[in-house]
Formats: structure tokens, sequence, C-alpha cells
């Protein structure tokens, strides 16, 4: 039998990451894919002969630089076609805001009224989310017989909190359990602008800008400043990167490798059975899966039944769907120059029709106007289309995973209509412009990547269901109660998002434990 | 009218009355200033058709701190609290699902519907309970400073640090999870019968602008369980006399203690000089002066209309304005000429003695919510509906009912633009209605007389503004050290020798007295008195 010191479930992100990380510090490591393809949810793919589409996510938004930097990734091949990718917010009546970080203003070149409370807004935001970010790549710190590492961190927060100055610590501990929408609507009008903002707490969560809790999320996205950037080659290259940056220090990767078990002796992982019948060896198994499918590979009779319970309750229930399109052309949309559809193009025309869209979702109904994050990568790439076509990449907001009555193949017309035409109110002729469509429902996200619920964190971003409760209350530090054995994805803090830290920490903490190296031969 | 007090109480609400009280019986020369006629606030007992007795606003008891009931010798001044035992839910197909405070009686009944259900109920119990033990020390206690030097605010956060990790580390987290958790994610865990969901869920969203899968609903429905009637934890009661009968019986122990109450002398103004506190210029014009003023008003109220802005900081004045105090809540007060019948309910049930309800799924609950956030009242909405003529039958004539129903969820403003000073209050009125008439065949026909109250009668009539029954979202970005604005959570502000004391204040609303113990403490403690001994809470630090 081969033996390995760590093997890795999904090669996904962050099972790529936590691969690059435990390459790095000398293990033998193997990433098991069950897909032909490696990337999970930053995959990208061929939605029509000459066209490479992004399947699920399109760009990097908080990746982490300190990651990329370990990882080599430039090294590896990682470019960017754009950093820092400019917002465009579509308002139903044509007076189209332009976002560039804090900056915003009205398309037409004249200054958004909300400009100067949008800045300070904004600068305040990232500043808060700063306080915050350091904790995205550390373990979260036990409350109960903290250690040394624990106190400390605990201690650089409360020093970081302090550090903004009474008057902002004071906001700080304020907005922190707040919802983006009184956070948001206290310093600007409702609008696009608004609804661009509260779109970035919402996005990819079963959440509504109204409910507590958003204004955390919302800090979660704006770490690192809140930038998103474009790969040059798509996110398929972006995964390329990583899975180079692996390999380039030793780790392996088996494409068609499914996992049917993890092994277990005497409450430690030995290894894991594939779907083939082949067993391998490792002390140490990194899972990138969520958690459920984590314990039902092991076997839940390993863990005691109030983890079970606990895991039986994470609240999963995807509200994302995803529409990739072939085009023939460049889309016309009405009143924008086709130099500004270089950014991602937002349909979330306020906080309140994202609150409205959320409505829908909770009963398992598709609302009349769901949120688009709209981005045509071929339009700054145009290395992903042979020929002068373009893609289009849609994430559409608020699409409930149980629809009621199910979705078939109707329903799933339905939405494509919902969203085609929303699109065209904006874009007219859009349509006629496409060669190929993909509809993806939270249902078929599930299928094709394991996200239960097709929710992309795993697991809602909830307070209740972050750090130090994240997946669950006692599995927090990526190490189950099985020895060996730990999550390393979007399950585990700090979430999902193409950041990278959950694989970072895992592999992190994974090498910490003792006996995380073999003697390393193979049987 | 004029003169000099040592203490100037605005609003004899019962936060006022007790801070008053407080500090009446320490010898300081107390008065205390209410705009209407009548005093009690929303603590109320009105006869508002002749014969009966409305609880107009609050209805019932619960959440009086015991501590506070000791200390001012309440029932000796006629405070009688009678807890109701039981209360039930109607279902449209001619059920129900009754509650009972009786452990074993309510595991029975919920195995009618669920078995599984019956089981899960003794953790879901025992995890409400072990909440609310973690958190009854903490409401007469002052919310420390977190950003602060000052060796009080480190030691209380020490004290509630140190309190928090004996928790142990599974139920710091489960205390975590349940602080922050909706409350119907919190029953979808133990339960699956959507009516018993519906039943418990609807006090976590009771005054507020929630939905029960709103974050921070599962600490609202804490906050209405941890309570007591006679010792018994989570209990309600009613007041003999009505709500009136609690601060009636404060107005008694005020007046034993030297204090003065004025009713009919609305303050305009309150007065302050070089950021201090001068006293208070009535309605009248007639000036009173006092070096200590305490508002029982709401945070904005009181500075948004009786303060003048130059005397306070900017950013003060902003997070007041920030400060979010939403109406979602109606009260309909029937008079009735007999015992509506329920025909869902067996001959005799106790049940019918209790809070009734209506609504029977969560998905129903969080629908009127969303109706809302739209602008409009519930068309299918909650209420909390009792008859306390059946356990106190002094509050209406023989044989005669008063029924009082606590409607969720109405807003403030219509989005249609209408003002609910109009036939709209009698529409939304009618919505709750007929929805009690499906459960009572003979209902309407014994109405002798309704109250309606919307929001804007709330506010108009009791000074509530936007008529939110809790002076302030109970939201954690609007509690403990952030109620009600961060560095202000003391009961002091910037006004030297001015105080809040209302719901607006730590530990939020409810009739519970402690945001008034509360403030009457800070109070002696600026005046240099002796504090210590105050309450079991301040012995116990």
């Amino acid at each position: 039998m081969t033996r390995y010191d760590a093997i890795v479930i999904g090669a996904g992100h962050n099972g790529l990451t936590a691969a690059g990380v435990l390459a790095r510090g000398g293990r033998r490591v193997l990433v098991l894919e069950k897909n032909a393809g490696l990337g999970g949810a930053a995959a990208g793919y061929e939605i029509a002969p000459g066209f490479q589409a992004p399947r699920y996510a399109h760009l990097l938004h908080a990746w982490h630089p300190q990651i990329e930097k370990q990882l080599d990734l430039a090294a590896n091949g990682l470019s960017f076609a754009r950093r820092d990718l400019p917002t465009l917010a579509l308002a139903e009546d044509g007076a189209h805001v332009v976002i560039e970080g804090g900056a915003a203003r009205l398309l037409s070149g004249a200054a958004h009224p909300d400009a100067a409370a949008y800045a300070t807004l904004h600068r305040r935001l990232v500043r808060f989310a700063g306080v915050l970010s350091a904790k995205l790549l550390e373990t979260p710190p036990q409350f109960h017989r903290p250690d040394w590492r624990d106190l400390a961190s605990l201690a650089k927060l409360g020093f970081d909190v302090r550090r903004l100055g009474a008057a902002d610590a004071r906001e700080f501990l304020r907005v922190l359990l707040s919802n983006a929408r009184d956070v948001i609507l206290d310093e600007i009008g409702d609008g696009p602008l608004a609804g661009a903002l509260a779109l970035d707490a919402v996005m990819g969560g079963h959440t509504g800008p109204r409910s507590p809790g958003t204004a955390l999320t919302l800090l979660y996205r704006l770490a690192q400043g809140g930038g998103r950037h474009l790969p040059k080659g798509g996110m398929a290259a972006f995964c390329t990167a990583l899975a180079q940056s692996a390999q380039s220090h030793g780790a392996e990767i088996r494409r068609s490798a499914g996992v049917a078990a993890v092994t277990v002796e005497n409450d430690r992982v030995t290894g894991v059975l594939l779907d083939s019948g082949e067993t391998l060896g490792a002390p140490v198994v990194l899972s990138s899966l969520d958690t459920r499918t984590t314990l039902a590979l092991t076997g839940v009779e390993h863990f005691d039944a109030e983890a079970v319970r606990r895991v039986r309750h994470i609240r999963c229930k995807g509200a994302t769907a995803k529409i990739n399109l072939a085009l023939s052309g460049l889309p016309a949309f009405t009143g924008v120059d086709p130099d500004d559809l270089t950014g991602r193009i937002l349909v979330a025309p306020s906080v309140q029709s994202l609150e409205t869209g959320f409505d829908a979702v909770k009963y398992g109904e598709l609302p009349a106007h769901p949120a688009l994050e709209v981005l045509i990568p071929s339009r700054l790439d145009p290395t992903l289309v042979d020929g002068g076509g373009h893609v289009m990449s849609i994430i559409v907001q608020y699409v409930p995973y149980h629809l009621k009555d199910g979705w078939t193949a109707g329903a799933r017309e339905r939405l494509a209509a919902t969203v085609l035409d929303l699109l065209e109110r904006h874009a007219p002729g859009l349509r006629s412009l496409i060669v190929a469509q993909d509809v993806l429902t939270p249902l078929d996200i599930e299928r094709e990547t394991g996200a239960p619920g097709g929710h992309w964190h795993h697991g809602e971003l909830a307070v209740d269901q972050m750090l130090t409760l994240r997946p669950v209350n006692g599995m927090a530090r990526y190490a189950l109660p099985v020895g060996g054995l730990y999550l390393c994805g979007a399950a585990a803090h700090p979430g999902g998002d193409i950041i990278g830290a959950a694989g970072h920490n895992a592999a992190r903490q994974a090498m910490k434990a003792p006996q995380t190296k073999t003697e390393g031969h193979a049987a | 009218m004029s003169g000099r007090y040592d203490v100037i109480v605005v609003g004899a609400g019962h936060n006022g009355l007790t801070a008053a009280c407080y500090l009446a019986k320490r010898g300081l020369k107390t008065l205390v200033l209410e705009r209407s006629d009548w005093i009690g606030g929303a603590a109320v007992s009105r006869e508002l058709y002749e014969g009966w007795t409305y609880s107009n606003c609050s209805y019932v008891c619960s959440l009086l701190r015991p501590e506070v009931v000791r200390d001012l010798d309440l029932p000796r001044h006629g405070l009688q609290v009678i807890p109701y035992e039981s209360g039930a839910t109607f279902t449209r197909d001619g059920g129900y699902f009754a509650y009972y405070s009786d452990h074993d009686a309510l595991r029975r009944e919920i195995s009618r519907f669920s078995r599984r259900d019956a089981d899960n109920y003794e953790r879901y119990a025992r995890a409400v309970m072990r909440q609310c033990r973690f958190i009854k020390p903490l409401l007469l206690r002052a919310a420390p400073d977190p950003v602060s030097n000052r060796p009080r605010d480190i030691a209380e956060l020490l004290f509630l640090g140190k309190r928090f990790h004996d928790l142990g580390d599974r139920e710091m987290g489960e205390t975590i999870r349940f602080w922050t958790m909706s409350i119907g994610e919190f029953l979808d865990e133990y339960f699956e019968t959507d009516v018993i969901k519906a039943h418990f869920a609807g006090s976590g969203i009771i005054g507020t602008g929630l939905g029960v899968y709103s974050p921070g609903t599962a600490y609202v429905l804490l906050h209405h369980y941890m309570g007591e009637v006679d010792g018994t934890i989570g209990a309600w009661g009613f007041t003999r006399g009505g709500m009136g009968g609690v601060t009636q019986a404060m107005a008694r122990a005020l007046i034993e203690a030297g204090g003065e109450i004025r009713a009919g002398a609305g303050v305009a103004q309150i007065l302050s000089k070089d950021g201090k506190t001068k006293g208070v210029v009535l309605d009248n014009g007639d000036v009173l002066e006092a070096s200590t003023v305490i508002s029982n008003m709401d945070v904005k109220r009181t500075f948004l209309n009786h303060v003048e802005a130059k005397d306070l900081p900017d950013d003060f004045v902003k997070a007041v304005k920030r400060f979010k105090i939403r109406g979602s809540s109606a009260k309909l007060n029937i008079a009735l000429d007999g015992f509506p019948s329920f025909p869902a309910a067996p001959a005799g049930a106790p049940f019918l003695k209790g809070d009734l309800h209506a609504s029977e799924s969560l998905d129903e609950l969080e629908r009127a919510y969303d109706d809302w956030k739209a602008g409009r009242w519930s068309s299918d909405p909650y209420f909390d509906m009792l008859i306390p003529t059946c356990i106190d039958p002094t509050m209406a004539p023989p044989g005669k009912h008063m029924m009082t129903v606590f409607v969720q969820y109405a807003p403030y403003e219509l989005a249609s633009g209408e003002s609910w000073d109009g036939p709209a209050r009698d529409r939304m009125a009618e919505t709750v209605i007929a929805k009690i008439a499906e459960h009572s065949p003979d209902f309407r026909d014994l109405i002798l007389h309704k109250e309606v109250r919307t929001p804007w009668d709330i506010e108009r009539e009791v000074g509530l503004t936007e008529g939110n029954i809790f002076q302030g979202e109970l939201t954690f970005d609007q509690m403990f050290f952030n109620r009600p604005v961060p560095g202000y959570a003391d009961y002091r502000t910037p006004i030297k020798g001015l105080y809040l004391c209302g719901s607006s204040s730590h530990p939020g609303g409810g009739v519970m007295a402690a945001p008034g113990a509360n403030a009457a403490r800070e109070v002696l403690r600026d005046l240099g008195m002796k504090v210590s001994g105050l309450t079991p809470a301040e012995r116990a630090a």
C-alpha cells in the first residue's frame, strides 16, 4: 500500500492550497480529486468549442496576498488580466453608478450625491475589516483553557480594537453585530450604490441585508480592502497555478479518483479507500468536503452522538445560482460605453430589492428580481475566446435550493428567463447573441461540487456558525474528533469565497500535531 | 409651581417610579413629573369603557425584578401577581396545541403531536433554563465600557469574562450560539411540529422589528423567559387590577418614602448650563430646579425633543438619531359581554385563562414579518390574546369579560402613505378580529367596546417613540454596552446630573424595573452616597 504523510480529499482551491503548504513543509502529499478536472468551485470549463468560462466562481475576491506569496503563485503561472476591477452598478432609471474601491461616481461623469458619505463609510468599514482580517489566517482561539497562542491572539485583537481609538473602537463594537442594511442606510440613501455594498454582505448566503449579523459578513468581504481580481486565463489558470505550486514541491495530484471512505483504526485515521477499491495509507487526512460528507466518509460511528447531532444541524441552504453564456458578440448595454464593461456589472438596484429577493427564497420561491453579479471576463482577457465572441458569467443571488414544486426543466427555464429578462432591460438583444447557455441551480451546484445545499460556504456564514463555532461547537480548530482527520475547506474557519485561508490554516494545524511525517516509503 | 428638589424624574413610567423610590428612600427630595393625567406610562390600567379596566399597554407581568419587588416592599403596597399556568395555539383544522407550565402535562400534550418532540422538549427547556441562569445576575448590573481603562469597567469585564468562562467549553459555545441564532432555527433543532414551534416562537418576536428567522431572536425569547412569578422561572401572570397595579404600588411606596408625584405636569425642556443639569421647564412655563434629573422617556425623545442640541456633542446627537426605535406592534383592548366560546378547546380547558394564539407555523410568522418590512400591517398577524378576567374578575362587571390582544406586526408608517388616524386603524383591527373570529364564532357579537392602538396611537398617548414597547430594538448593536449609545451605557449622559432610566437603557424593555433600579444606583454613586447593599447583585460584586 502506498503511504503518504498526508492525503487531501478534493482538489478545489482549499485542498490545493493545503497541499501546497504541506508540501512546502516537507510532507509527502497526495491530493485526490473525484472529477477529471481540478478546481472545485473555482473550476473553469469549455462552455462551447472555443469558449472558456468560469463554471462557478468567476473572480478572486479576497484571495490572501500572504498565501499567494507563500505558494509562489506568480512563479507558478499566476498573472492577472486585471486587479481591482471596478463595479458598474446598474440603475433602473439609467443613472448607473461606477464604484472603484471607496470612490463612487455616476457613469455620466457627474458626482454621486452620496460620494463623500460613501467614501467615509467604505474607509471605516475597511479599517474595521482590517482588525478582523488577521484572524483569517489564524486558527480560531479556544476560550476554554486557552493556550498561550490563543491568549496572544485574543490580546492582539483587543489591542487592535483599542488602537482604533475610543470612538472608532466603540463604533466597531456596535457595528460588529449589526445588519448591513442599517450600517449602510444610516450613511447613504438607498439605490444602486447601497445595493452594491449590501450585495457584498449577502452574496452566497441565505440571508438578507436586514438580518442581524450581515455587518460581519460585509466586513469579511472587505478584508484586504475588498478588491476583486481577474486571473489571466480565467479561474482555470488560477487552479492550474495552484496545482503546479503544490506539485513543484512534490505533491501528487490524482484525478478521477473518488474517495469511498476514510479508513480508521483505534480512533485514528489510517488512510483512504478509493472508489476503485485501492487503499492508500496516511496518518493525516484533510478533507475539503463539507462536514457532513466528511463524517459520513469516515463513518459516523466514530463520532459521539452530540457531535453528529450538531453536524446534522449545520445550516447550509444555498441561495445562489449560476448562469453561464457563450455569446457571439459583446452585448450592448444601453447608455454604457463598451469600455465600461470591463468590470463587474451589478443588477442590485437597492437594499430593499435584495431584502425582497430574500423574502421569496425563504419560502422556496423564485423572486421576480433576483440580484445579479455579471462578468464578461473575455472583455479583459481575450485569450478566453477563440474569435470575436464573449463569455458572460452571471451569479444569481436569491435562488432557492428547495424550490417549491421542485427544479423541473420548466423551473430552470423560468430561472433563465427571469435572469435574461432582467438583463435585457439593460442590454436589449442579449438573447440573440447566445450561442450556448448553462443554468446551474443550487441543486446542480451541490451535485457537481458536493457543496451541501449548493451553499458555497458549505455552511451558512452566520455568527453562530463562524470562528470558534465553525463548523460546529467543538470542531472549530480544523481537527476533527478522530485523530489525524482535518477539515480544510469552506466548512471550516474562515469560510468560503476564494480565499484559501481554510486550506492554509488546516495544513498548518495538521503540521503542528506530532506524527505527521511517516518514514515515507512506498509499500 | 416652582421649587427646588434633589431629584426630578421626568415620566411616571414603572422605571421612573422605581428610580424615584430608591432615591426617596435614601432621603433625597424627589419629584416625579408626568405629562398625562394618569401615571404608569405603559404599565397602566385605565377605565376606557364604563365598568371595564383595561391594561391597555402592557398586560402581563413576569419580568419585574424580584429584588425590586422586595426592596420597595411592593406587595405591602398592593402588588399581587397571579400566574396563569397555561396557554394555547388554535389551529385552522379545529385543533389546538396547549402549553402547560406543569412539565408532565406539557410532555403529554407534546406527545399528542410527536414523541420525538416530547423527548426533545426536556433538552430544549434545559437549554433555555441554562441561559436564564447565566443572564439573570447580569440584569441588575451596569454594562461595562469595553473601551475604557477605568478600574470599574475592567473589573466588570473580568467578572463577565469569568462568569462566561465558568460555563465550561461546551456551554460557552452553546451560549454564543444561543445569543446569535434566530428563534426559528433554534426551535428547528429541537422540534418537528409546526404549531409547537410557532407557539414558542412568538415570544421571540413580540415587540420587535425582527422575524422568527432573524438572528438574535433566540435572545429575545430569553428576554421574555427570564422573569418569574413566585419563584417559577419563565412564568407569567396577571397583576390584580391590571398592570396599573404595578405602578400604583410603586407610587404608594414612593409617597410613603417622602417622594412627590405630579400628574398633568408635562416637561417641555430639561435645563442645563455649562454641561451641568439645572432643572426642568414645564409645559406651562413653570421652572423647577434640581441638579439631578432622570428621564424615563426613551433616548430619542429625551435628547431630540427636550434637550437643546447645542448642549450636546454632535456625535452623541448623531448616535441618538441612529438608535433604532421601530414601531411594530398594535393592541386591541376589548370589552366583552360574556366569555367567548372556543369550540376547539375542551370544556373547562384551563388554558383559556392564559395566552392564546392562532399562528400555526414559523412560515406564517415570517410572512407576517415580511408584511411589516413592506410597510403594511400583517394580513395574517401573530397575536397574544388573553382574557385576564378569568383570573382577576375585578377588571369587568360580573359575568362580563375583558380581552387584551397584542398584535405583531404593524408598522409605524404605512407604505401606502395613509395615516393611522383614520380608516386604516379600523381596517387593521378588522384583520385581527376576523382572525380571532375564525376560532370563536360568537366573538364578534360579544364585543361591546374596543380600543384600537396602532403604533401611532401608542406614541401619542404613552410617549413611546413609534410605539415601540422596548424603547429601542433589542438587537446586539443596541444592547448591553451599546445601549443606548456606545460610551453612554451606564445611565449617564453628556450632561452632568442628567440620567436615563427607561428601557432605552440596559437591560432593555419589558416591565422589568431593572433600568430604573440601576440608574438610581448610579445616581447615588455620583452623589457620593453608599451604594453597597442596595441589591443582591451589588452585594455579590
